[in-house]
């Protein structure tokens, strides 16, 4: 069940991070744009189990630290993905109205971008990295969790079907 | 409702954090393998981010429209009445001009300065998750590129390169809150040091108290030792504002960026300086105001008066 699971996972998330690098960000969008692999790891987290959650953080994290826009060293976005995967899943598990609704999600996920957001601020001011002024923090901030809040809707129901496809899971948001 | 395994799943976050915490720590020391793994996936990640510029270049150009469509409103209203006359095939077109166009300017600027240079395309933006200003270009060491070498776009700087992969190559931005460049001002000896600020405005602070700077001042890079990493003589930016508090050690200053950074297409890397310093050469020449042809007309009064 844990090798079908797997087998199955990890062909998505590294088709979804090379769409990530090779599309999205082809595009300038204003605010910062968004990142769809960030929102697809947190909702994959959001309707995980906190175990799951956990190794999707760490997966994704992994992945994030080998891009090439990634500022800081290596495992500093695998700490703030675990710690956020695992904590959305956490609070929301078994929480029909959150991991069982599609608003609940999207607020979620969100709530939960904005504070990967600050997470690595956070860790980049202990880590030595430059992250700028704090007007344009703000305005990224802001950005990132508008688009967020617009993009989340749309794919929340493509990202739902697949989870339900590896998990074998009977409601699709 | 809470969590059944409760036991397991706290003992599995452990290592997982501890792990990323193993990964900080020996990417912090140097250690080549972390740096391997990130050249590796650049490596695998070029073809494709080629591929995806090249089938997302007319929708890119959609996109930026829609971006500046408040700003030109003007401008739009004119070329919608062109727009019934393009077809899909031009899009192609005007984007090789429109590049074409920059590749020339920064050839003639770095004619201008004597500047061995080797030519790339954007191939991507770099994600600001992470809140830095970068681009991926489509050449790296195997066409000579480099670490800490000076990229040019068609007026100006454009920033320095940050990593280099066989194939492509990590620039990083101008206005990348990380950067930092050493100018002067052009006509004098005024020095100071610019850093980004995430936009096209940077924050310039000359470094002699008793020296003035003012607006219009044009900045040029000081250069660095063995012209890595600025070659000396790029135009940067002109100053837009001078802060003139009481009580500064050093006078500041806001400065614009002479390049574009939203629409960055064609930049060059400098592979070698000329052997002698440009000087003032590459300062761009103000516009020339157009003559307006006047129209005088004499009126000459008729001798009886009219009722």
């Amino acid at each position: 069940m844990l090798t079908r699971q797997i087998s199955l996972s990890v062909p998505i998330f590294l088709f979804i991070f090379l769409f990530q690098e090779a599309v999205v960000n082809q595009f300038k969008l204003p605010g910062g744009g968004f990142s769809l692999f960030v929102i697809f790891a947190l909702i994959w987290a959001v309707i995980s189990t906190p175990e799951i959650a956990a190794l999707t953080g760490f997966g994704a994290g992994i992945l994030m630290d080998m891009s090439q826009s990634a500022g800081g060293p290596v495992g500093q976005w695998t700490l703030i993905m675990i710690i956020v995967c695992y904590g959305v899943s956490y609070l929301g598990y078994g929480d029909g109205n959150i991991n069982g609704n599609p608003i609940g999600v999207v607020f979620f996920v969100v709530v939960a971008n904005l504070i990967t957001g600050l997470l690595f601020l956070a860790s980049s001011a202990l880590l030595g990295v430059t992250t700028g002024s704090f007007t344009q923090i703000l305005l990224t901030l802001l950005g990132h969790s508008l688009w967020t809040l617009v993009i989340t809707p749309i794919v929340l129901p493509v990202f739902s079907f697949m989870h339900n496809f590896v998990f074998e899971t009977r409601t699709v948001l | 409702m809470r969590y059944g395994g409760e036991g397991r799943t706290r003992l599995l976050l452990i290592i997982l954090i501890v792990t990323a915490l193993f990964l900080i720590t020996l990417d912090l020391r140097g250690v080549a393998v972390l740096d391997g793994a990130r050249q590796g996936t650049q490596t695998i990640l070029s073809p494709f981010q080629k591929a995806g510029n090249f089938i997302l270049t007319p929708v890119k150009n959609f996109v930026t429209d829609i971006t500046h469509l408040g700003r030109t409103r003007n401008q739009i209203e004119k070329l919608r009445a062109d727009n019934a006359k393009l077809k899909a095939d031009l899009l192609n077109r005007k984007n090789a001009d429109a590049q074409l166009k920059q590749l020339e300017s920064i050839l003639d600027l770095a004619g201008t300065a004597g500047y061995k240079v080797v030519n790339a395309k954007v191939i991507s933006q770099g994600s600001s998750q992470s809140f830095s200003q970068t681009v991926t270009i489509d050449s790296g060491s195997n066409a000579g590129i480099k670490k800490n070498m000076t990229v040019l776009a068609q007026s100006g700087i454009a920033g320095v390169v940050k990593e280099v992969y066989p194939t492509s190559a990590l620039v990083m931005l101008a206005s990348d809150p990380a950067f930092k460049i050493g100018v002067r001002i052009a006509g004098t000896q005024q020095i100071g040091i610019l850093t980004g600020q995430g936009s096209r405005s940077g924050s310039l602070q000359l470094l002699d108290n008793l020296t003035t700077v003012k607006v219009g001042d044009v900045l040029l890079a000081r250069g660095s030792v063995a012209n890595r990493p600025f070659v000396p003589g790029v135009p940067v930016g002109y100053v837009t504002a001078v802060d003139n508090s009481a009580g500064e050690i050093a006078q500041n200053a806001t400065v614009r960026y002479y390049t574009n950074f939203g629409g960055l297409g064609v930049l060059a890397v400098v592979v070698a300086a000329s052997p002698s310093n440009p000087g003032d050469a590459l300062v761009p020449t103000k516009p020339t105001p157009t003559p307006i042809p006047t129209v005088t007309v004499y009126v000459t009064p008729s001798p009886s008066p009219t009722k």
